[in-house]
């Protein structure tokens, strides 16, 4: 507030006429000062007739404003300026901060305003030297602008003088104007009960305890935000009653409050009787974790997240069928229908409802086990399953696997995974039910990255929600290859069959291998060196099987047989070898990657380093990263270790934390939370100063996203100098 | 997809695009308001000289919005101080394409006719590349302009990068154009030096823009 900021004697711009009247009362030194202008009759007031060495007495600006017109509070809205109040007073006497009765609010089409009709008394707090010469006079000069507007708006500004007798300290004062008294009551008061403020994503919710409003909830409510920017002015505000408290929900503004940052302002209530009351508010906005958790969303906005979410989800489904993982799985298939294009629509009508079929069961079934992991109360992010090293390596087996079949060593019966199943030799239905289903195992590392935003706010939803999600998910993935079976103009579209087919299908065998080699090292991260060895073992073992397999399959019945025997044992030694080896060398490993840290730009991160560097006000940036997530890979490689980017963390004098989850991490999963993430990649950056909140950066990294962040975080501790009004 | 297979597009574009889509797709939502770092609504209006005025025509270069109400007095304090004239001279001369805005509604405070649009910047030295007339207020509202003046800026690769008010002290004393910040004048400073925007978004000061009730 510049209240007491200097006056200068501007002329105005409108050149309107104001009127100071400066009418001295009748009796000499009780004088109250009035000024005019066509809109809005100002006066001078004072909380006794004198005032004594030491007093703290209130001054009061009272405006009468004609009808239709308004002035404004100290946070105007959307348009409009707060009346300032300059103060010229004897040496040594100080006045405070105009101290605000409770606004009300103005529609023009879309613009509010927060602000004052008829009339209102602007208070302050004048404290009056000690060394005051009783006998003397106490001259006080007031030079108030104000905006005034109807619809159109002119500035004023008046100049009201008060000049009050000075008594000796203990001799008894008369009493001063009864308007203050009245400004008095018309102040926001402290609110009775507790209240509290949450910040989430499209909504601040503030939470009222009071049993007697969610009883009778009031017929009028408001929350005046006493800064400009951290609510919308203009959007309704929603209240509703949570058992016995009650919750508003408040639309963020162009500047919204960061996490911890204190939400002022006052809540104002009009009662049955049509007494309005203000209260005033001020409270830290809580992690936005809390409220994704726990805020009771209305109905109206958790559709909205929702339908965008379920939208999200099938468009992510969709560009799964690009991933490397799952794009040979599929082309297979689609090889085989166009293969028998043209022999039985019905038949290739029904293969693709069974693919679908299985792709939905499987979403829904890790959907399912997600919901019980929640329901069981664990920390469970999305990709959660890559944290566990036995399941990587059977990731790893499979996509080996597929890759050996692919390249021809062995060919599965078409009842059995079906990759490449001959529609010829039967219907294969379950085989293209297990289509579905291997696809969406082998879609599953790709999701982690891809579908961050959609499955982290399934995370935190309601388990028909989350299923919801999960289900648009695996449409999207099936929903190309269901087209193609349902729409023989598409089947026609494709080349015409040939022996290309076959090489194209040993080409994408090699994918599958890179796929491997790729977890083989995710594998090695989390479990050590030893992991390597057991991984390749057990991949020679199955390759070994499978050649086994195929040819003895053709030999005659014992010989079959006794193939097939050892190439199940063999097969069964190397998962179960696989499973032992790797779970005693996660028991063994030493430190994960982050022991290597020394030489790097970053330190490890622990709740301990990063609470000790904040606790000294140093700026942090947070990479919380996992070897399984490639987005997270990828960002490290091109914008995090990009030499400007380092260059820039030296200069500025940030400290480089990274939070490895490749494995299962407490302390991470709690600051992932605080952000409502349930995973990664997440980027945070810490301005310097103990308090400061930090930028969240985008998901996916540039050089120049980095460096732009950290430039704003720079100047940023001495914050942009906004003249407060 | 498996019926691209046969065509030459490159797995590891899709990859990329497949990155790049969808993480915008989940910060693109449904809001109509022009928003920081977002593409800027498209538009096109006619113009106070009675030729269409579009966005799109200016790819490529530094749109500055100014709306603007000549009686409002907060617009007159940037004007007769000649603040707001010598910032849109300034960008003009540097290839910024500046366009002054007018939304009042027929019958309300600064509504007027293009002629006339024209004939007072002539008074008061303004130097627009453009005055776009919106009676209706359409492009006002497809904006969020809430007051005059209200600035928004456009870079040339058509994403909003600054929206609010002039400078950092909103008052109708013209001897505080010296002790304010001029975010517009520093936002374009920015902008020339390839730096990103310091200032994107900041408190619009002055008077209601006079849309039709």
């Amino acid at each position: 507030m510049t209240a007491m900021r200097p006056f200068s004697f501007a002329s105005f711009a409108s050149g309107l006429t104001v009127l100071a009247l400066g009418l001295a009362a009748n009796t000499g030194f009780a004088a109250s000062s009035r000024a005019s202008t066509p809109q809005v009759e100002a006066e001078l007031v004072a909380s006794a007739a004198a005032i004594r060495p030491g007093d703290e007495i209130q001054l009061g600006v009272r405006q009468k404003i004609i009808p239709h017109w308004h002035t404004y509070w100290v946070n105007p809205g959307d348009s409009g300026l707060a009346t300032q109040i300059g103060w010229t007073l004897p040496e040594g006497a100080r006045a405070g901060d105009i101290q605000w009765p409770t606004p009300g609010r103005f529609k023009l089409g879309p613009v509010v305003n927060y602000g004052y009709e008829n009339e209102v008394t602007l208070l302050a707090t004048v404290k009056a030297p000690a060394d005051l010469q009783a006998g003397g006079r106490f001259p006080v000069k007031a030079t108030v602008d104000w905006l005034v507007c109807q619809e159109t708006c002119i500035p004023q500004q008046v100049e009201l003088e008060l000049t009050l007798p000075v008594q000796a300290a203990g001799s008894s004062v008369g009493p001063g104007s009864p308007l203050i008294e009245q400004a008095r009551t018309s102040l926001p008061i402290e609110s009775p009960w507790p209240i509290e403020a949450r910040a989430g994503k499209d909504a601040i919710t503030l939470r009222i305890a009071a049993a007697a409003l969610a009883a009778h909830p009031p017929g009028e409510l408001w929350f005046y935000a006493d800064q400009w920017g951290k609510t919308a002015h203009d959007a309704p505000q929603p209240v509703t009653v949570v058992g016995n408290a009650i919750e508003i929900r408040i639309k963020p503004g162009d500047e919204p409050l960061k996490d911890a940052e204190t939400l002022s302002g006052v809540l104002s209530i009009r009662d049955g009787n049509g007494r309005v009351q203000g209260y005033r508010v001020a409270t830290p906005v809580s992690a936005a974790a809390g409220a994704i958790a726990a805020a009771p969303q209305t109905a109206e906005s958790a559709d909205l997240g929702v339908g965008m979410a379920v939208l999200l989800a099938l468009a992510g489904g969709l560009i799964l069928n690009l991933m490397p993982c799952v794009f040979p799985v599929l082309s297979i298939k689609a090889l085989s229908v166009l293969r028998h294009a043209g022999h039985d629509r019905a038949q290739v009508r029904l293969q693709g409802l069974a693919y679908t079929a299985g792709v939905l069961s499987s979403f829904a079934a890790l959907g399912a086990v997600l919901i019980a992991l929640k329901a069981g109360g664990a920390q469970v992010g999305w990709g959660f399953q890559f944290q566990s090293p036995p399941f990587v390596l059977a990731v790893a087996y499979l996509m080996f696997t597929v890759g050996l079949s692919l390249s021809g060593v062995f060919t599965l019966g078409s009842s059995a995974a079906g990759i490449g199943t001959s529609l010829a030799d039967k219907p294969g239905y379950a085989g293209s039910f297990f289509t579905g289903v291997l696809a969406t195992v082998v879609a599953t590392p790709c999701t982690a990255p891809f579908m961050g935003a959609a499955l982290g706010f399934a995370l935190g939803q309601s388990a028909p929600v989350l299923l919801a999600v999960f289900l648009s998910l695996g449409l999207g993935l099936a929903l190309p290859y269901l087209l193609l079976c349902f729409w023989p103009a598409l089947q026609r579209a494709l080349p015409r069959p040939g022996v290309w087919m076959e090489r194209v299908k040993q080409a994408l065998a090699f994918p599958m291998y890179a796929a491997a080699v790729w977890l083989v090292w995710v594998l090695a991260q989390q479990a050590g060196p030893n992991a390597i060895a057991i991984a390749l073992g057990g991949m020679l073992a199955i390759a070994f099987a499978a050649w086994l397999y195929d040819s003895s399959r053709n030999a005659h019945v014992f010989a079959r047989h006794g193939g097939t025997g050892v190439a199940l044992l063999t097969l069964v030694a190397a998962l179960g070898g696989g499973y032992a080896g790797v779970q005693s060398s996660v028991a063994n490993a030493a430190a994960p990657a982050t022991a290597t840290a020394g030489k790097h730009a970053w330190e490890p991160y622990s709740k301990a380093r990063f609470d000790e560097l904040r606790a000294a006000g140093k700026p942090v940036f947070v990479n919380f990263t996992a070897a399984w997530c490639i987005t997270c890979l990828a960002n490290e490689k091109v914008a995090l270790s990009d030499a400007s980017v380092t260059d820039a963390f030296r200069q500025a004098g940030i400290t480089y934390l990274k939070g490895d989850w490749t494995n299962q991490d407490p302390q991470i999963s709690a600051h992932l939370a605080e952000f409502g993430r349930s995973g990664v990649p997440l980027y945070l950056l810490y301005p310097a100063g103990a308090g400061s909140a930090p930028q969240v950066l985008p998901q996916l990294l540039t050089p120049s996203t980095v460096l732009s962040a950290i430039a704003a975080a720079g100047p940023a501790t001495a914050s942009p100098k906004l003249a407060k009004e | 997809m498996p019926f691209a297979l046969a065509r030459t597009l490159s797995r590891r574009s899709l990859f990329k695009l497949a990155v790049a889509t969808l993480p915008l797709a989940a910060v693109g939502s449904a809001h109509a308001n022009a928003e920081i770092g977002q593409p800027a609504p498209a538009f096109t209006a006619q113009g106070a000289d009675g030729k269409p005025v579009s966005l799109a025509a200016y790819k490529g270069k530094t749109v500055v919005l100014e709306w603007s109400n000549h009686d409002c007095p907060f617009v007159v304090k940037h004007y007769e101080s000649g603040n707001i004239p010598q910032l849109q001279k300034d960008a003009t001369g540097k290839g910024v394409v500046w366009l002054q805005v007018i939304s009042s509604a027929p019958g309300k405070q600064g509504h007027v006719e293009g002629a006339s649009a024209i004939k007072i910047n002539g008074f008061r030295n303004a130097a627009p590349s453009a005055v776009v007339l919106d009676p209706d207020g359409k492009l006002g509202k497809l904006y969020g302009a809430q007051t005059t003046p209200h600035l928004f800026i456009v870079d040339p690769a058509g994403k909003l990068v600054y929206k609010g008010g002039i400078d950092s002290i909103p008052s109708t004393r013209k001897d505080d154009i010296a002790k304010a910040d001029n975010y517009v004048k520093l936002a374009l400073a920015d902008l020339g030096a390839g730096r990103p925007v310091a200032h994107a978004s900041t408190k619009p000061y002055g008077c209601s823009v006079k849309y039709a009730d």
